[in-house]
């Protein structure tokens, strides 16, 4: 029995250094962004030995060249409206095809396949040009809709919903129950783990989408924090790291704090992801 | 459950906003984007003319513009898929590894920790390795000059092979907690029984990976490497915000070259052909792997490797021994039907 604590101990002790150094580059942008413009260049320590909140400042005030205040907004739209459209398009598709004798069903579920295992780079440019050909590049339109075209989460909460027993419903609509009435009071109650997760991969899922957004934005004002960020690596006159670091500070919490609360969803997600 | 055909009609209301979104935004374009690579068209002007599969003959023609942007890229995101694909499978499950054989609390604590990057943004990612791997100023150089292991900076984004070496270990470091957790949940799932039983018989720690882990995470592994393969096929934001797809177009990736195809020369009939080829040739690898370990699998099972004999070959003792612990098998977890 000693034998084998000293090797849970040796065990936790590794675990933790090699945490320590996975976490390190998050550690070293949160303090690289209170350090001074000259320190930041020069430092090969982690901890500022001037701190400062210029940077802050810098980005958040009017005359910024960054439009952090308005790509804060753009995402929390963006993410908080996709995400609702995607989750009440998928529970409606998932309960008709597990629940109701639809008919088309088997054509619509080996759609729901198929286009899984089709790679998104081929509808991509294709629907850019669709967007551009209606005038609707620049708005929030196809920062929002197309997200809902996926099929995953159809597929998820319809494997959800087949391994979930019926009798509750059949027993609500022999009480006289509507259909509408058994989705809201009875199956939506029941598949909320499920449906959690689906919102937390989704709302990450477009904060951090780059690929789209970039193609579909042209002005400073349209852009998400992710987009911006980029916008700011890739401009010429941004050589201030310790700059850098206070926008990426800015643009990846609310993304991790989202993370954190929702992290057992998200785990248990991936488990019940219909892998096996 | 009964009902009638106005109700039959009434449930399918349920899925129309689903099917519309998915005509619009997926259907539609998919056949676009074939009808458009079928044609002379230019992003500014539009369509001018058919002209077959011109646009695939070009591409697929040596020497030609279009056949270096999409030969050069598609070498340059093969390169990537061979060296990112290997650390990122062995890496995590190493990691999941480790995680199973803690205490169950700190368990829960340290999947949280490495899965944490995986809830940021490709384009936080690479912000923060640019300025961790600057040339000039860049945290890892200060580093190394100031305890003297290099005399002058290191150009990491700028020479080979130290952008490549960036562009992996950002991604690795990004995106290996998902790999992590889906190993995790799998050994989870292992019978502690079979580990038991393996234990008393005096089977090494070895033999207990290979027999008993091994064979009981085998889907889950083919699962990882087909997404891994996938996601590293689709090298975007890292290779154009950390090294700029440089130096001298070295990690220029595909998708960079349609991007570049269709915005820089204008041709959105040659870069949707682009496209279509590169998810052609996506389907057909994931295919190939799915193809090729489905054939393992079952070879496996017509030579006999059952449970019972990986249990044997665990302990490494004879047959005879099986027989009397044959609970092992049976009390095996039921795992979730989803």
């Amino acid at each position: 029995m000693k034998k084998k604590r000293m090797k849970s101990v040796l065990l936790v002790t590794f675990t933790s250094i090699l945490a320590v150094l996975f976490i390190f580059p998050l550690i070293w942008m949160v303090f690289t962004s209170f350090k001074t413009l000259s320190e930041s260049l020069s430092s090969a320590g982690l901890f500022p030995n001037e701190w400062t909140l210029e940077h802050y400042q810098t980005i958040f005030s009017a005359s910024a060249d960054s439009n952090m205040v308005q790509w804060t907004i753009n995402t929390a739209v963006v993410t908080l409206m996709g995400t609702v459209i995607v989750i009440f398009v998928d529970v409606l598709a998932a309960y008709a095809l597990a629940r109701l004798n639809i008919p088309g069903k088997k054509i619509i579920l080996a759609i729901v396949i198929i286009a899984l295992t089709v790679p998104g780079i081929v509808t991509l440019f294709p629907a850019f040009y669709l967007f551009k050909s209606v005038n609707l590049l620049d708005t929030y339109y196809p920062l929002i809709l197309p997200y809902s075209a996926g099929t995953l989460g159809v597929f998820l909460i319809y494997n959800f919903l087949r391994s979930f027993p019926q009798e509750l419903e059949e027993a609500a609509y022999l009480d006289g129950a509507t259909q509408w009435q058994v989705l809201t009071k009875v199956i939506f109650p029941s598949i909320k783990p499920v449906v959690t997760t689906l919102g937390v991969v989704t709302f990450l899922a477009i904060y951090n989408d780059f690929l789209w957004p970039s193609l579909v934005t042209n002005s400073d004002e349209m852009k998400t924090l992710t987009l911006g960020v980029a916008t700011l690596v890739q401009g010429s006159n941004f050589v201030n790291p310790a700059a850098m670091m206070a926008s990426t500070v800015v643009a990846t919490v609310p993304a991790l704090l989202i993370f954190l609360w929702a992290n057992k969803y998200f785990v248990k997600g991936v488990t019940n992801s219909g892998i096996k | 459950m009964y009902m009638t055909k106005r109700t039959k009609w009434i449930g399918f209301l349920f899925v129309i906003p689903f099917l519309l979104s998915f005509l619009i935004f997926w259907l539609t374009p998919l056949l676009y984007g074939i009808w458009i690579s079928l044609h002379d068209f230019r992003l500014s002007v539009g369509n001018n003319g058919f002209i077959g599969l011109k646009n695939y003959v070009d591409i697929l023609t040596p020497d030609t513009l279009y056949n270096n942007v999409f030969m050069n890229s598609l070498k340059n995101t093969l390169m990537f898929i061979v060296l990112s694909v290997p650390p990122l499978i062995l890496i995590s499950l190493g990691l999941a590894l480790l995680i199973d054989n803690l205490p169950k609390r700190l368990k829960t604590f340290f999947r949280t920790v490495f899965f944490l990057s995986y809830a940021i943004s490709v384009t936080a990612v690479s912000a923060l390795y640019l300025w961790l791997f600057g040339a000039n100023g860049g945290f890892i150089n200060n580093l190394l000059l100031n305890t003297g292991m290099i005399s002058s900076p290191i150009n990491w984004t700028g020479d080979q092979p130290y952008a490549w070496f960036v562009i992996v270990i950002a991604t690795v470091w990004w995106t290996i907690g998902f790999n992590m957790l889906l190993f995790v949940n799998a050994l989870d799932e292992v019978d502690p029984n079979l580990y038991e039983a393996a234990d008393l018989d005096g089977a090494s720690s070895w033999n207990k990976f290979r027999y008993i882990t091994l064979p009981d995470i085998r889907n889950i592994s083919i699962f990882v490497m087909i997404t891994t393969v996938i996601a590293s096929f689709n090298l975007y934001g890292q290779s154009l915000l950390i090294t700029r797809g440089g130096p001298s177009q070295s990690t220029s990736s595909l998708i960079m070259g349609i991007h570049a195809t269709v915005f820089g020369n204008n041709q959105l009939g040659v870069g949707s052909a682009m496209a279509l080829l590169m998810g052609l040739i996506m389907m057909v690898i994931t295919g190939l792997q799915y193809w090729m370990s489905y054939r393992n699998n079952k070879e496996e099972t017509e030579s006999g490797k059952s449970e019972k004999k990986r249990f044997t070959r665990a302990t490494n003792v004879g047959p005879t021994n099986v027989s009397s612990r044959p609970a092992t098998t049976i009390e095996k977890k039921e795992r979730k039907v989803t």
